[in-house]
């Protein structure tokens, strides 16, 4: 499954964000069904398409010790069958109706989709109902899904360059003791997945994929009168599931610089991330640090592409990754990424992407290089809006991480009012050696 | 756009009212008779849909414009293609369309790279260029409010690059690492040599290597530029929200005084024909995976069989309905995904099936995808799955014409390839009009598999036995594709050639020094054990490290077993593993920052190998002198391979320790996971002195 949303995430590309303002008001029709399910209906006739979105608020930071990698186990599972839904006949009817589906696993949230022609809006919904209600849980299914997710993990870890030294690597920037929600990776450890019993997966189920735990957006095509039947038909007489339990999780500041050299089996060209704390994504300080990741490493004209790939030729590529693994209510992570030219030792690259950042604390930014940012952020945000996925993607983003759905559209102005100051304040803040891990990944011999 | 009609809407609103009315009161299960259905609902009506009006003209220069009209939102891209891609490179300059593209804007009018760059970004936009076997493209895309701004560095790009040197020899450096980059990437190293090994010398079947990426100058980049970019034969699209006769003028405007034509092409040489198939095997040692491509070339865009290709395709490998998903993920467990696709280019396209399966299983993986390929060529495909593939391309048709940008793909790609004009309004009825029939037909044609390619990229010490028979030849290569032996597969152990008779019972203590303060105790003891040594280590390290290891040797240095216990960090840290007959079996489990990983040891151990907790107990008697090196193979117990490595002696000094001082050689172990300095006596036999890591504070120095 889940080819496109994971790769995003293990690839280190930012997910999806907030939505722009520009547009006029989006109408959203959102209601709560008895049994505990949100929704969020939005009504788009530019297209003949619809995006079903439903996610689960389950993510590997719900995850426990010798546990790890469970969520993203989950959501293989659930596309294995349910009460009314043979094994792969989810994928199959969706296959046969034109439609694409897929699901992802992030740091803060599971979840599901259907993209496909209007007239299917009932297939996706009914699937989707069918399986939150009854899952096949079953020992084959498990161990087929197991052997799966380790093939996945051959796939993107185990035999790729840096993707190891990045998904074991950048969740040590938190504390495993106070925090081990985000200091461990999503895709979990092989031991903790062939440890994992039907019994477990079972009271995984029960205890997160209840509809007092999902929130379902649909975009498009359709009229919202018509969703709220097929919804409530479909949704409305699975029991509400228990309350699942908070996530632990108390961070502060690294009092400490961390360095780390990883190596690679894989690579053939060093690499070096330095990556350091940040807050969640609703603080007040995050427009502004995502902004300045714009500006020293977003697009040709950033700062490290300038002083590191072009002035320096130090690096074939860099880039600045504000929650790589997803957005998160939880402590995030700004990190700045460098991979080194042939025959470059990579600590120059370091070390000038320190000084770089650096320079941010001391001489701030230009009003220039802040304009530029917002209006990266404004172009992006518009063209997301495009695409009834993405659209349905930034109203989920709005309500669980902003806490507010009409923030889809109001979100824009926060980083609007950034200003040159309060990037300098955040980089003096956040942006410290103190606060940092440092990756370096280094070509084993073979 | 017409609203869709619910068909039942009329019927299920009364019944919902009542569910409404009845929640609040009564507990669930009394609503379920009228929940949920038991079967997936039908489909809803839908609208017919027509594919989305696009506009055309002419430049009286010859331009070709295309205008997709969407205002949706306020954006506009634009792309501007030329028949311009490898197929028009001299054949010892690959890379030079792709330098080319990539220059483009690295200074052109009156701005700089960097100032080009701020311009476009400034706006929130981007502009991209790049060059593929056929075309040569510059696409940019903004805000509509920027589309002044957008046609004039497109233009500027298009026209006036100013190629400055120093952007020649940048760009040079960066494709050269991005060559030696696509060396670690399993899927680009497969992709590379599946085009070299169906196109052969045709220009298909090269892509840029060291070589043609150093020989190429900035002259010939200029002239390279000056043919090709011409109006006559490029198209430029444009979509979003702007209409026909904006995009006109400012195209009229941003292009003027641009002519001509680009030269004739050149006669392309012939793709050659295979008539047996070759398994390609292509050695990544280590690879826990194997990629593989199974293809074959195939026809030009305009054959009347595509549209029945596409159908049967999509029964083998189109997504995860396809055959190959179906059993080779979801029946097999083999891999995350099997797929399959028709490349389609202005020339001879061709046909990949593709998939990534762990070793262990690749042999059976590529049997059935090749028995999958030969059942369609030889049977009709069932007609309620042939129904079902063809419905779910004909019915996704909706989700490819969403935006502007997939109208406008669609229509240029038509254009760029040559098709009749009516292509994409006919698209469907001609997939609609494909039978099982023609669809055999087509696969027959457009999936070879007695006279194709099947590439496999893995570690071939392990597949090369396993993947015999399955065609008619097998070839082994490197990743750069050069020729191997079946010898090259085999470790080379380099054997160490050491005076056995001078090598004595010894026992040195060390402390352990984090910081120059003690934090631990490492205890060393060789000793005899019946005709052969054992080597017994204690390391102990604060609360952080506590483990043993104890390895037995013959009296003539051949290994035979291997034993730790301990823990580090609290994690438990194992390994068992016994020497003989030339392998070696275990178990090790080794702690890591997730948890620990246990495997199972069952490997080849090449005769000479040592163990590699060994290594310290054979210095001794090493033949250490200035600059020496001194080559050995070592067998990671731990991880159950064998490497080459060895020590090189890096320099001479006086060292201290709290045993005394020592005149010592200073050398490095190559290949070790954290790069260290030890110190050895250069007195023989040679005791070590002290150890250092580098780039971390720790020391372990001699006690006594």
């Amino acid at each position: 499954m889940i080819r496109a949303l994971v790769q995003q995430a293990l690839l280190l590309t930012t997910a999806v964000a907030v939505l722009g303002a520009q547009s006029p008001k989006t109408r959203i029709d959102s209601y709560t069904l008895p049994n505990g399910l949100t929704v969020h209906l939005v009504e788009d006739h530019s297209s003949q398409v619809v995006a079903v979105d439903l996610w689960y608020n389950v993510g590997s930071r719900n995850e426990v010790k010798g546990r790890t990698g469970f969520a993203h186990l989950f959501e293989h599972m659930m596309f294995q069958g349910s009460g009314n839904v043979k094994k792969g006949d989810h994928m199959a009817l969706l296959g046969d109706a034109g439609g694409e589906l897929n699901g992802s696993t992030r740091a803060d949230v599971t979840n599901y989709y259907e993209y496909l022609p209007s007239n299917r809006l009932n297939l996706a919904l009914w699937l989707e109902a069918d399986r939150m209600r009854s899952l096949a849980i079953t020992p084959e299914n498990l161990k087929n899904q197991q052997e799966a997710v380790k093939e996945e993990r051959r796939l993107r870890v185990d035999n790729q360059p840096y993707s190891g030294a990045l998904v074991e690597g950048l969740p040590t920037l938190w504390d495993a003791t106070s925090c081990f929600a985000y200091a461990h990776p999503s895709i979990g450890s092989m031991d903790d997945l062939n440890a994992a019993t039907v019994g477990d997966v079972q009271a995984f189920f029960n205890l997160y994929y209840a509809p007092n735990n999902a929130t379902l957006v649909v975009v498009g095509d359709f009229t919202p009168a018509d969703a709220r039947k097929m919804i409530a038909q479909y949704f409305g007489d699975i029991p509400r599931g228990k309350d699942a339990p908070a996530v632990q999780c108390t961070q502060t500041l690294g009092t400490a610089a961390r360095r780390t050299v990883f190596p690679d089996k894989n690579a053939t060209l060093p690499a070096a991330l330095i990556a350091y704390r940040i807050p969640a994504v609703n603080h007040k300080d995050y427009p502004a640090l995502e902004l300045l990741g714009t500006i020293l490493g977003g697009g040709e004209s950033s700062r490290f592409n300038r002083v590191l790939g072009r002035e320096a030729k130090l690096t074939i590529a860099n880039q600045a990754l504000v929650n790589p693994f997803g957005p998160t209510r939880g402590p995030g992570a700004w990190a700045a990424l460098a991979v080194a030219n042939q025959g470059v030792p990579i600590e120059s690259a370091e070390k000038l992407m320190m000084s770089e950042i650096a320079r941010v604390v001391t001489d701030g930014v230009t009003d220039a290089e802040v304009t530029k940012a917002k209006n990266a952020y404004r172009y992006g945000k518009v063209s997301e809006r495009q695409q009834a996925l993405f659209f349905a993607e930034a109203v989920h983003f709005a309500a669980m991480f902003l806490g507010d759905v009409k923030a889809v559209d109001t979100d824009l102005d926060r980083y609007d009012a950034v200003t040159a100051a309060d990037i300098k304040r955040v980089a003096a803040t956040y942006l410290q050696p103190a606060n940092s891990l440092t990756l370096i990944i280094q070509p084993e011999k073979k | 756009m017409r609203r869709l009609a619910l068909s039942t809407a009329g019927t299920l609103a009364p019944a919902f009212a009542a569910m409404t009315l009845l929640s609040a009161t009564l507990p669930t299960a009394a609503l379920l008779a009228q929940g949920s259905p038991k079967t997936p609902p039908a489909p809803l009506a839908l609208a017919p849909a027509q594919f989305p009006p696009f506009q055309e003209a002419t430049l009286p220069n010859g331009l070709r414009l295309l205008v997709v009209e969407n205002r949706k939102q306020p954006v506009i891209s634009l792309s501007l293609s030329f028949a311009a891609g490898a197929v028009q490179e001299p054949t010892t300059r690959r890379g030079l369309a792709g330098m080319m593209a990539g220059l483009l804007s690295k200074g052109a009018g009156t701005r700089s790279a960097d100032e080009f760059a701020a311009a476009i970004e400034g706006v929130g936009g981007g502009f991209s260029a790049s060059a593929g076997d056929d075309f040569l493209g510059l696409y940019v895309n903004t805000l509509s409010r920027d589309a002044e701004l957008a046609f004039s560095l497109l233009a500027d790009a298009t026209l006036r690059p100013t190629f400055p040197a120093s952007e020649v020899e940048l760009l040079r450096t960066q494709t050269l690492s991005s060559i030696q980059l696509g060396k670690s990437q399993p899927a680009v190293i497969a992709g590379r040599l599946y085009k070299q090994a169906i196109y052969g010398a045709h220009p298909y079947g090269a892509e840029a290597d060291e070589a043609s990426v150093k020989a190429i100058t900035r002259e010939e980049i200029v002239a390279f530029h000056k043919a090709q970019l011409r109006p006559q034969g490029a198209l430029l699209v444009v979509a979003g929200a702007m209409n026909l006769a904006t995009a006109k003028a400012l195209a009229t405007k941003a292009f003027a005084g641009w002519s001509g034509a680009p030269p004739k092409s050149a006669a392309l040489p012939a793709v050659p024909a295979r008539t047996a198939n070759e398994l390609l095997l292509v050695h990544r040692p280590g690879s826990v995976q194997s990629n593989v491509i199974i293809g074959n070339t195939t026809w030009l865009p305009s054959d009347s069989r595509s549209f029945a290709a596409t159908v049967v395709n999509e029964v083998l490998g189109g997504g995860s309905e396809g055959r190959f998903f179906r059993i080779l993920r979801e029946e097999k467990g083999w891999t995350y995904g099997s797929y399959s696709g028709l490349s389609r280019k202005r020339g001879v396209g061709n046909f990949q099936a593709t998939g990534e399966f762990r070793t262990e299983v690749t042999d059976s993986a590529v049997k059935v995808m090749l028995a999958q390929m030969r059942e369609l060529r030889t049977q009709p495909v069932p007609m309620d799955e042939f129904t079902k593939r063809k419905g779910s391309l004909t019915g996704r048709f909706p989700l490819t014409v969403e935006t502007a940008e997939q109208v406008a793909g669609q229509v240029a790609t038509a254009k760029l390839l040559g098709l009749p004009a009516d292509y994409v309004a006919t698209y469907r009825q001609k997939l609609s009009a494909v039978t099982p029939a023609s669809a055999q037909a087509a696969a027959a044609a457009a999936f070879q598999p007695d006279k194709g390619v099947i590439l496999v990229v893995g570690d071939a010490a392990k597949l090369y036995d396993k993947l015999q028979g399955i065609a008619t030849t097998l070839r082994l290569v490197d990743v750069d594709g050069k020729p191997l032996t079946p010898a090259d597969l085999k470790p080379k152990a380099t054997t160490l050639s050491l005076n056995w008779g001078a090598l004595v019972a010894t026992a040195d203590s060390f402390v352990v020094k984090l910081q120059g303060n003690p934090f631990g105790y490492q205890t060393t003891r060789l000793e005899r054990d019946g005709d052969g040594w054992r080597y017994v280590e204690k390391t102990v390290l604060g609360p952080v490290i506590n483990q043993t290891s104890v390895i037995t040797f013959s009296g003539t240095g051949v290994m035979r077993t291997s034993k730790q216990t301990g823990t580090v960090q609290g994690q438990e840290a194992m390994i068992d593993v016994t020497y003989a007959n030339g392998k070696a079996t275990g178990t090790s489990k080794t702690p890591g920052p997730q948890g620990p990983t246990s495997i199972t040891v069952n490997s080849e151990m090449p005769a000479g190998a040592l163990d590699d907790n060994v290594v310290p107990a054979f210095m001794p008697i090493m033949p250490f002198a200035a600059n020496a090196k001194i080559p050995f193979t070592v067998f990671q117990s731990g991880k159950g391979s064998a490497k080459n490595s060895g020590i090189t002696v890096v320099g001479e000094e006086e060292v201290t320790v709290p045993a005394g001082t020592f005149k010592t050689y200073k050398a490095t172990i190559d290949g070790a996971e954290q790069p260290t300095f030890f110190y050895v006596t250069v007195a023989a036999p040679h005791r070590l002195v002290k150890i250092a890591l580098q780039g971390a504070p720790i020391e372990i120095v001699l006690a006594k």
